[in-house]
């Protein structure tokens, strides 16, 4: 008996249960696509959060920041180190370095006429728009003049405006408050990267010119120092640099350090945590596949009792013991590849949904695709193996006997 | 003298009981030639059934010795046993014994599936043993369409696709009416005069009497031997 016959045989048999095959396949189409389904959501989580980490940091520019700050663990405040005039004149001086300038971060109320919003303030640089990614949609950005010149000026997020102002009236020109100061609104931004912690983080945004910001809070700690870099300089041999010299100066060998580090160990920390979570979630989407995989034992079983008296004909004819336990592997594999692939389409189908109605991105890899058609197969060869065996070691005259 | 196709030597079987043996078939021998129609007759309990298990290569004897076209058949393991079940022997059971799924054609294609027959060749063979028993009309029947002599057709039909060295019928007319059994009977007859070796087992005197010789078995012993009408 070749292949393409045993796989009709077994297409006639399953056809003869339509509804009890199709039951049986339900089990393992829906552990695979639980499996594919999650794994994908688990897999494109990860993806986002790591360029979304990534994207914090700008191609040119590089971000120093204290030690504590950049380590895992809370830093206590009061020891938090932060820069001075004198570190900013000396980073001044290093061949590579374009400007420098620093950020500053905090909270603060943003009042327009009776409307108040509590507010995120983010303060830097004219290229601020680089280092925090928005781009200026209506108005224009601080410029390096304004920085310069100390000017109450700011730009607004584009959900702080709506906020403030409502719709139909235009933010630009008008003065908004931040702790009693007047602060001209001189354009409003809107988020270039995808923000996968708006909604913990809150899209409200308020940015100012460093040096304005530093005039209204001059009792903020300056812990964020931005070295643009000049064309053509090695960015990672300047910023070992820097942060050597600014050690030095202050005296302890672990003062500051790069921030792309602190980046680099937050995306190791959310690769792993992801990691665990979706193998978690998936072994307990692989215990719906074993549960599946009994299903198909268990009608296998039924089945191979049901046809006793077909397989004492079948070896009266000169089926060898082989042909048999083959006939019946094939039916219970064809039952899981079936339930198997169907529950791949659904499994994508899923993740394509999930990805689509969702801020969740999901990504299906063939891996994940692969993974589970090979346990649908080894399912039913699992699964069948025992029920095929019991069939292939009837006694033949048992077998014909058997009504 | 012509070899003879098949031949017992001194067969028992028995099987144990407890401690006990219950022997259902004691020192059976005998030989049948090519060409030749024997029936094996006796009432139920005789050792009949046992005996037809064993020539058809179901059951293998406890002692003695089963010769089949010149070869031994005891102690072949179970995968050459069924390979002489495939090639030397065709089955006609009493109750058709026909796969309920699959039309009269793909039943007759069977044997010569597990033969190892091409598509082609196998539809061309089994389309000629259904136009010899003739049912050339109904081979996209399913079983349960067709009458109990229909069936019974398509059985023999089976059994002579792959060519066996022994037609071999247990009770062939034992789920028919009188008429269609004798219709049945007259196919065999016809069957053994193209040169067809058949055994046929059975308790019923008038199905013997279509043989040539009829043997006679009672508690396990051939007790005796007679020439039928066929003769």
């Amino acid at each position: 008996m070749n292949f393409s016959e045993m796989i009709a045989a077994s297409w006639s048999s399953l056809m003869a249960n339509k509804l009890r095959s199709m039951l049986t396949m339900l089990g393992i189409l829906i552990g695979v696509a639980s499996i594919i389904a999650i794994v994908a959501i688990g897999q494109g989580g990860k993806a986002a959060v790591i360029t979304a980490i990534e994207s914090q940091g700008a191609e040119e520019t590089i971000q120093i920041l204290p030690r504590e700050v950049v380590e895992p663990g809370l830093p206590q405040p009061g020891q938090v180190l932060k820069f001075t005039d004198q570190d900013f004149q000396l980073v001044q001086g290093f061949t590579g370095v374009a400007s420098v300038s620093y950020s500053l971060y905090g909270q603060g109320v943003v009042v327009y006429r009776n409307h108040q919003v509590n507010a995120s303030i983010q303060a830097g640089p004219a290229q601020l728009n680089d280092l925090a990614h928005f781009v200026v949609v209506d108005g224009r950005m601080f410029t390096d003049a304004d920085v310069a010149a100390h000017r109450s000026v700011a730009v607004l997020s584009q959900s702080l405006a709506g906020k403030l102002f409502g719709s139909g009236i235009d933010p630009v020109g008008k003065v908004v408050r931040i702790a009693g100061h007047p602060l001209q609104v001189v354009g409003v931004a809107a988020s270039t990267q995808f923000n996968l912690f708006a909604s913990i983080l809150g899209a409200d945004y308020i940015y100012l010119p460093a040096t304005t910001c530093h005039d209204f809070f001059p009792w903020w700690n300056i812990t964020e120092m931005d070295v643009r870099i000049a064309p053509g300089t090695d960015k990672a041999d300047l910023s070992q640099r820097l942060v050597t010299v600014l050690n030095i100066h202050a005296h302890n060998p672990n003062a500051f350090e790069d921030a792309s580090g602190f980046l680099i160990g937050v995306e190791r920390i959310v690769g792993t945590v992801t990691s665990i979570l979706t193998l978690v979630i998936g072994a307990v989407a692989g215990i719906a596949l074993v549960v599946g995989g009994v299903g198909v034992m268990n009608i296998m079983l039924v089945s191979v009792t049901e046809r006793t008296q077909e397989i004492g004909i079948r070896m009266s004819l000169g089926a060898t013991r082989r042909a048999i336990l083959l006939q019946f592997l094939t039916e219970s594999v064809m039952i899981t590849v079936m339930g198997g692939s169907l529950g791949i389409l659904l499994g994508v189908l899923a993740s394509w949904i999930v990805h689509w109605t969702t801020p969740l991105p999901s990504v299906v890899s063939w891996q994940a695709v692969a993974v589970g058609f090979l346990f649908s197969v080894a399912t039913g060869v699992i699964c069948g193996i025992y029920p095929a065996n019991k069939a292939a070691r009837l006694d033949p005259i048992d077998a014909l006997r058997y009504e | 003298m012509t070899e003879p196709l098949m031949a017992l030597e001194r067969v028992c079987k028995w099987y144990p009981v407890g401690s006990e043996r219950l022997t259902v078939l004691q020192d059976v021998s005998f030989a049948v030639y090519p060409g030749e129609f024997v029936s094996i007759m006796g009432p139920s309990g005789s050792g009949k059934s046992t005996l037809m298990h064993i020539l058809g290569c179901l059951d293998q004897p406890s002692s003695g010795r089963y010769v089949l076209r010149g070869r031994p058949v005891d102690g072949l393991t179970g995968d050459e046993l069924a390979r002489v079940r495939n090639r030397e022997i065709g089955f006609v059971f009493q109750n058709f014994h026909l796969l309920p799924r699959m039309t009269a054609l793909r039943n007759v294609e069977l044997p010569l599936v597990y033969a190892g027959v091409a598509r082609e060749e196998r539809r061309r063979r089994a389309l000629a043993r259904l136009e010899e028993v003739g049912l050339r009309d109904r081979i996209s029947h399913l079983p349960n369409e067709l009458s109990g002599g229909q069936k019974q057709r398509v059985a023999i039909a089976r059994a002579l696709v792959n060519k066996p060295a022994i037609l071999l019928a247990d009770e062939p007319t034992g789920a028919l009416d009188t008429r269609t059994g004798r219709e049945i009977m007259g196919i065999f007859t016809e069957l053994h005069q193209r040169g067809v070796t058949i055994v046929v087992i059975t308790h019923d005197p008038g199905v013997a009497s279509f043989a040539q010789r009829i043997l006679h078995m009672l508690d396990g012993r051939l007790v005796g031997e007679e020439r039928g009408r066929g003769a």
